[in-house]
């Protein structure tokens, strides 16, 4: 009864949003929540729940995850709008969004990491994805194994799968004492030896701020016979042993062509089966995402009982596009394209720094910077990231706005870049000076725009109201 | 080679770099650089040797306390003893944070536990539950007797108390500072410099930069040894934006 009120507050809470032109991702939840506080439990029941968590690519790999499943045709996929990944948004996708169709329907929620502690015993998945840590915005979530123990509390709470990235101490820790349900994807670690040695990376005036250097066991460091970026790779603990874990999902890349572009071939192996793929979204840090999704989809499809799981799975991988602000492409006039790009914390802006400074297309860079609650009032992790070894690879003139402009500007001065090839403009003035920024930019280039945050819904709202861009981004 | 140089000690920077600390010693470097001097980065971590004669700065930033724990041993019994000669010897220390209250005699945890320090400098730290974290402005008398302000960004549930041999670095003139009682922020002692903010500290704030880069060549090339001037447009053009912001 009292879950009966609790849904019908939710609707009548959404359809007013609906009603005065509001997007209701996550009010509706919360009114359930307030009504009855098992609202999420009593939605969840019966449902077939995927859950992807960890501090980085949360959207991309369940984006990719819905869209493979989806692919096959006999099913239908409902997640939770990005950003929508606190309780409240959870408790609205499961109550608001209907099935269209009588097929079956896989549930595929990104999870922030301190609601995963709170939900996943309400939510009960099937199968959980446990992507990567990061530090991210450390003056709200707090020390990294703090975030690492509310993901291990939430999953004692359910029975579910466990797909865990090998290749992240933090992650990979997760699966002790729970090795009877624990699947690890992560890079081949052959191929990463062989790429490590062939294509040695470049080195900064300082290295990048990392985190997990050290075991948090034994206070000894780890060592690495092969890292893929920052800090994963093939680890293991000279003191206590504990090592990379053997992966059930494993890709197999070579770097003598960049990730970074487009189509970029790769192969994903699962004992002895092997199979090619395309990168559909480009970036290093998307061969990590795409074998979680493939682990996932797999898994999945496992649990259904349906044959040549993983042969359907790496096929599906072909049908997928872009993300919301992950590497969706506008065309512009002239042949030039416009990237927007969300960057939210220092491993995020790392990769894209990385991505952008190796991608053959990018020919003008810009950044905006902003310091509300959602990204954070700290701007400080700009400062983490290591520019210095990517500056001289970036496009030569860039761009600085958002409401921290100053701070920007001046750190991609101090990475080494001339005063004279930066141009900066407040937020109110960001669409003229992307508009230049696309002026400037060669025929056929494209102009890479790395937003924060909010930075990127103003940056949206704006690009709407004063280029009539429609929604682009969907 | 020119003929001056600099050595910067960056103490732990595997397990010290919370907050962009990094860009600390980034701001040393290339304001350093951009005058002609040589610069050298030297990472001192666990296990390394510390050489006194070696650095010219030494650099200490904030880490989460499962880092922390890591390094006390080495901090306090190993490097400890060496670094407390250094800094009575005159050598220039910015100390971000954690590495501010290490460098103290204790840190007192809000539920009593008594966690012995450095004790380098005469200051104290209680933990408290409620944790300081805001955007900061500071007041700091230069040398030349110039008063300049300083923004920052502070994140810390310590509150520091200083003792009768050790001066605050800077006012506050927003945020908590060092306790969220007496109004002033960080410690100085000698040369050794010790703030709560983060930020990056040392970037939007060439004069604070400079004050150390001067202040540790003087110690190395004798007092008549003066930084040559540059141009900080670009910084005061960070640090008026951040004000701007914080003022609304």
């Amino acid at each position: 009864m009292r879950f009966g009120i609790s849904k019908l507050a939710a609707k009548t809470v959404k359809l007013g949003l609906r009603l005065i032109g509001r997007g209701a991702t996550t009010l509706p939840g919360k009114t359930a929540l307030k009504f009855d506080p098992d609202a999420i439990k009593k939605a969840a029941e019966g449902k077939f729940i995927i859950t992807v968590t960890g501090t980085n690519g949360k959207t991309t790999t369940s984006h990719m995850i819905s869209e493979m499943i989806a692919s096959f045709g006999d099913y239908e996929v409902i997640n939770n709008i990005s950003g929508a990944n606190l309780a409240s948004g959870i408790a609205t996708t499961l109550i608001c969004e209907k099935p269209k169709t009588d097929k079956k329907t896989i549930y595929v929620l990104e999870t922030d990491e301190a609601a995963f502690a709170k939900i996943a015993g309400s939510l009960k998945p099937k199968i959980s994805v446990v992507t990567n840590l990061f530090r991210d915005q450390l003056d709200r979530y707090g020390e990294l194994t703090h975030t690492r123990d509310f993901i291990a509390s939430g999953i004692d709470k359910t029975s579910a799968k466990l797909i865990l990235n090998s290749d992240d101490s933090l992650v990979a820790a997760l699966g002790r004492g729970r090795e009877d349900r624990s699947l690890f994807f992560g890079m081949s670690k052959e191929s990463m030896t062989y790429n490590n040695k062939t294509y040695p990376s470049r080195k900064g005036v300082l290295k990048a701020s990392s985190d997990a250097v050290y075991c948090p066991e034994c206070k000894v460091k780890y060592e690495y016979n092969s890292r893929s970026f920052s800090h994963l790779g093939d680890f293991y603990c000279p003191s206590c042993g504990f090592k990379s874990p053997s992966t059930t999902y494993e890709v197999i890349y070579d770097l003598k062509n960049s990730p970074s572009d487009e189509g970029y071939v790769f192969e994903i192996k699962k004992g002895e089966e092997k199979e090619t793929l395309s990168l559909k979204i480009p970036g290093m840090h998307n061969l990590y995402n795409t074998c979680a999704a493939v682990s996932a989809v797999t898994e999945m499809l496992k649990l259904e009982g349906r044959e040549e799981p993983f042969k359907k799975a790496c096929k599906a991988s072909s049908e997928v596009k872009a993300a919301f602000g992950r590497m969706e492409k506008i065309d512009l006039s002239g042949g030039k394209k416009l990237c927007i790009l969300l960057v939210k914390n220092p491993a995020g802006l790392d990769r894209s720094l990385s991505f952008v400074s190796e991608a053959h297309d990018a020919k003008s860079l810009m950044f905006l910077l902003n310091s509300n609650i959602a990204d954070g009032k700290d701007v400080s992790w700009i400062w983490d990231v290591d520019f210095e070894s990517k500056v001289d690879q970036l496009p030569k003139k860039i761009y600085v706005s958002g409401e921290r402009y100053g701070d920007m500007l001046l750190r991609v001065n101090y990475s080494g870049k001339d005063q004279k090839d930066l141009e900066c403009a407040p937020m109110a003035d960001a669409v003229k000076l992307l508009k230049k920024a696309v002026e400037e930019c060669e025929e056929g280039g494209c102009v890479y725009v790395l937003p924060n945050y909010t930075a990127m819904l103003d940056l949206r709202g704006r690009l709407v109201s004063e280029l009539g861009i429609k929604d682009f981004w969907k | 080679m020119s003929e001056i140089n600099l050595t910067i000690g960056h103490f732990y920077p595997d397990l010290l770099n919370l907050y962009g600390d990094r860009g600390n010693v980034l701001a040393l470097y290339t304001r350093a650089v951009r005058r002609g001097i040589d610069v050298t980065i030297k990472e001192i971590s666990i296990g390394d040797e510390l050489n006194p004669s070696e650095i010219d700065i030494a650099f200490l930033g904030g880490g989460q306390d499962n880092e922390q724990n890591i390094l006390k041993d080495d901090l306090v019994h190993v490097k400890g003893p060496i670094i407390k000669n250094m800094i009575e010897d005159g050598k220039v220390f910015l100390c971000i944070c954690g590495g501010y209250q290490m460098l103290g005699k204790y840190y007192l945890e809000h539920d009593g536990n008594k966690l012995e320090c450095l004790g380098a400098i005469d200051i104290y730290t209680e933990g408290k539950k409620e944790r300081f974290i805001q955007d900061t402005i500071y007041e700091i008398e230069l040398p030349s007797g110039k008063t300049v302000k300083v923004a920052g960004f502070e994140n810390h549930s310590g509150r520091t108390h200083l003792g009768p041999s050790v001066k605050p670095f800077m006012k506050v003139i927003k945020g908590a500072g060092n306790n969220g009682e007496d109004g002033f922020e960080g410690a100085r002692y000698k040369n050794c410099f010790c703030t709560y903010s983060h930020g990056s500290f040392l970037p939007k704030n060439a004069a604070v930069t400079d004050l150390l880069l001067e202040t540790a060549l003087k110690n190395k090339y004798g007092e008549d040894y003066v930084l040559p001037e540059l141009s900080s447009e670009i910084e005061d053009l960070a640090l008026n934006k951040a004000l701007e912001y914080l003022n609304g």
